[in-house]
């Protein structure tokens, strides 16, 4: 495949030199002396790699790289900057504004290609895993047209419309970088990274935020979070997508073992010295070797830059005005991201105290100045090469820790399937068990009673001369008996039934439901004049069959126990309690003991005499069974002789009245 | 054409028949009802086959009341026997059970039951339904021609 590499600079001997050692690497090579050449080149064909130099004739470098930076066909080309500025702002600022390398004049032409190599290279590792990109957004609108402008750009795209499911496809397909909208209708987009940055295995995942315009709040949040960057939504999409490449560009460089893969590779020195004669020589001495040189005249300027930019051998003079080589040290070693960085200290022979302090403040190793550069340059050649040891080994070690985690975590999951599957069997066996149970139950006992009742009543019928008063009352309560058990086992069946039947939950209109219970109770018991109150439309999201079963209950309940009342009063209503929006049957009859309230919902409680109100003792506890399936609550409020009140909340997306 | 009122009980437990056969006679009721105890039986009845080998196949019944669980052949494969057969498709079954399992009363319709009742375990209700059955069927109810015929 062949590679093409735009210089842009205003000296033909830079051009000529880096063309050559370009060419021989088998680039192809275009070269421009002033930016408007550069632009019409970019403008003309595609480009790999610019190196750029910083000062131009028609402009500044920095602002062309802004332009390459924005504009999409070649946003992911690699950036060298080429400056003879030894200007430690300008490189801070050419590296913030987007440039991959930013190397110093003189430059050794081997290494500027040697560098544009690795960066294509890791270019490619990351595009090959950087195509998926999660989208987390609520708005349908704006994630599919997020989903379209990435798709064209060649990226899978995953979406999800809440932060939960995000974080859930973010798990199992581990994107390259996540785009989470700030305002989520549950968890947060701040939440979500924090959540992605706690996650060991999807900590390094780059996280955009979604932002609305004047959302200085949720930035802040997201910030502290571990946001990379953030994307106003309003901006036009193809700035989210520029911002998405450079975010990949950049993570793409954390690649651990890309840095450490070749000990030949180029290398780049922080020389921190307040003398320039003596960082002018040391830096020759160093670029003979095939080293790049970044100069520093102090600490701040070296601490301000390693920020920026990594390098992978640090010297530093012991003796400087301001921030001394000591505390320059000391703050090096104390940074997360730069700790590991092999430091040189720079001393003079005699100055044997300050040199142990400085190895007490962390320096990896000292060297005095007036040594001959072949034993410098022998230092920082086994310094380099005792960091990229450790930097294999901790590799290594990573790799085969994240192996055993996967490992781990794929044992959990064969062993959690597993046991789920076993459970779901056993649970469906007991049910079908439960099911021939219920069946034969309903066949097989219910005969026998048929015939006790049957042959009672023949006995009453058939030999009515020869049984007494005390005769027939006996044979009487055979059947009354016998049709009592026939009920109980018809009530048992129904509450077996509620437990295993199958929820269609959908809008119910409670208060139909409601009027055609009392139609059916009146037309059984024409003679009973009871006052009924049906608040109109309540409506909740639930089993029409199973509510009605329950209204039957509740509804039933409130007419048998009203019958010896004086004005009998039955009322459905909605009402509010701590519990939400609480429907109520309440009625003014019987009524019972608080006391014994809880006992109301357990199957064969009764708190009155059969002879008193007949029944079964399995309505309540059926309707306990019923609201427990949609999730609700139910229980009671009453007073002996003054009415009795069951609450009960059926919990839903839509539990409300008809606007 | 006379209706024949015949009807066929499908019933294996005596305690049922005596107990229908009582409830018809209560609910004043004194057409001919004839007593098969499985559902082999039915099927040689219906068909004139086995034990009923010979029977004049002119005298069909005019409903059959069938019980689903029945030793040898259970109830809902008699009626499924039934509707396959041309000669018996469009005589009205009503499945007269003790269960109300719902998917008692599916496999039922599905198989082309007219009707389905329950069994009342209380005798008094049971002479109730017995009543609005024969009621229905034997005297509403218009047979589909050809079936209830001597």
């Amino acid at each position: 495949m062949s590679r093409n590499v735009l210089i842009v600079d205003d000296s033909l001997t830079v051009r000529m030199d880096l063309a050559e050692a370009f060419e021989a690497a088998e680039f192809a090579t275009v070269l421009c002396g002033t930016a408007a050449e550069a632009r019409a080149a970019m403008a003309a064909g595609s480009v790999d790699v610019v190196v750029l130099d910083i000062l131009l004739p028609d402009g500044d470098g920095i602002d062309l790289l802004n332009e390459i930076r924005a504009t999409p066909a070649v946003s992911n080309a690699a950036v060298l900057m080429l400056s003879s500025e030894a200007q430690v702002g300008d490189r801070i600022r050419g590296l913030r504004t987007g440039a991959d390398e930013y190397v110093g004049k003189p430059y050794d032409a081997g290494y500027v290609v040697a560098r544009a190599q690795q960066l294509l290279k890791l270019r490619r590792v990351s595009a090959a895993a950087a195509t998926k990109v999660l989208v987390i957004d609520d708005s349908a609108t704006y994630r599919e047209a997020l989903r379209a402008a990435l798709r064209e750009k060649g990226y899978g795209v995953l979406a999800a419309s809440t932060g939960e499911e995000g974080l859930r496809l973010a798990a199992s397909e581990r994107p390259a970088a996540i785009l989470v909208d700030g305002v989520l209708p549950g968890i947060d987009g701040a939440t979500v990274i924090r959540r992605i940055r706690l996650d060991a295995a999807l900590r390094d995942i780059p996280c955009l935020l979604l932002t609305a315009a004047q959302d200085r709040d949720s930035e802040l949040r997201a910030l502290d979070a571990g946001a990379d960057t953030f994307v106003r939504k309003e901006e036009r999409l193809d700035a989210v997508l520029a911002r998405l490449a450079a975010v990949l560009r950049r993570s793409s460089m954390r690649v651990p073992g890309e840095e450490t893969a070749s000990l030949l590779g180029p290398k780049k020195i922080l020389a921190v010295d307040d003398s320039s004669t003596y960082l002018d020589v040391l830096a020759d001495a160093l670029r003979e070797e095939g080293y790049d040189v970044i100069p520093a005249r102090d600490g701040e300027q070296a601490i301000e830059l390693l920020a920026v930019q990594t390098v992978d051998c640090i010297l530093l003079d012991l003796v400087m005005p301001g921030m001394s080589g000591q505390e320059t040290c000391a703050r090096i070693k104390a940074a997360p991201g730069v700790r590991d960085i092999p430091l040189i200290m720079l001393t003079a022979l005699e100055d044997r105290a300050a040199m142990i302090e400085g190895l007490g403040a962390g320096a990896d190793d000292y060297i005095s100045k007036s040594s001959e550069f072949e034993v410098l340059k022998a230092r920082v050649r086994a310094q380099i090469r005792r960091k990229q040891f450790e930097d294999e080994n901790r590799r290594i070690r990573e790799e085969l820790l994240r192996a055993e985690i996967d490992a781990t975590a794929a044992r959990a999951t064969r062993e959690l399937a597993d046991a789920r599957a076993v459970l779901v069997d056993e649970l469906e066996r007991a049910n079908r068990e439960l099911e021939a149970f219920s069946y034969s139950v309903s066949h097989d006992l219910r005969a026998p009673l048929r015939a006790i009742d049957g042959f009672s009543q023949a006995l009453l019928e058939d030999c009515a001369d020869k049984l007494d008063a005390g005769g027939r009352r006996h044979l009487e309560r055979v059947c009354a008996a016998a049709r009592r058990m026939g009920e109980l086992i018809d009530d048992l069946l129904q509450l077996s039934r509620i437990g295993r039947a199958d929820m269609h939950r959908d809008r119910v209109n409670l208060s139909e439901i409601a009027r055609a219970v009392v139609a059916d109770l009146r037309q059984h018991d024409p003679e009973r004049e009871v006052e009924v109150d049906i608040e109109d439309n309540l409506i909740a999201d639930a089993d029409g069959r199973l509510v009605r079963v329950a209204l039957e209950n509740l509804i039933g309940n409130a007419w048998k126990f009203t019958g010896k009342a004086n004005r009998p009063r039955v009322q459905f209503a909605r009402e509010s309690t701590l519990e939400g929006p609480t429907y109520v049957v309440r009625d003014n009859g019987a009524g019972f003991d608080m006391t014994y309230g809880d006992k109301l919902f357990r199957p064969f409680q009764r708190l009155h005499s059969p002879s008193e109100f007949p029944g079964t003792g399995i309505g309540l506890a059926t309707v306990q069974r019923i609201v427990n399936r949609h999730g609700g609550r139910v229980w009671a409020e009453g007073e002996p002789g003054r009415g009795a009140a069951i609450y009960f909340t059926v919990p839903g997306l839509r539990s409300g009245g008809v606007s | 054409m006379t209706r024949n009122g015949i009807i066929l009980l499908v019933e294996d437990n005596p305690d049922d028949v005596d107990l229908t056969l009582r409830a018809f006679e209560k609910s004043k009721i004194v057409n001919e009802i004839i007593v098969v105890n499985d559902g082999r039986e039915a099927l040689d009845y219906l068909f004139a086959t086995g034990a009923h080998a010979g029977r004049s196949l002119a005298r069909v019944p005019e409903v059959v009341l069938l019980d689903l669980k029945l030793p040898k052949v259970d109830g809902l494969e008699v009626l499924r026997r039934m509707r396959a057969d041309e000669r018996t498709r469009r005589l009205p079954v009503v499945v007269l059970t003790s269960s109300n399992e719902e998917q008692d009363l599916i496999k039922s319709y599905n198989l082309g039951a007219n009707s389905f009742v329950r069994k009342p375990v209380a005798f008094g209700e049971f002479v109730g339904a017995a009543q609005q059955l024969g009621l229905y069927w034997l005297v509403i109810n218009e047979p589909a021609p050809g079936s209830g015929t001597d």
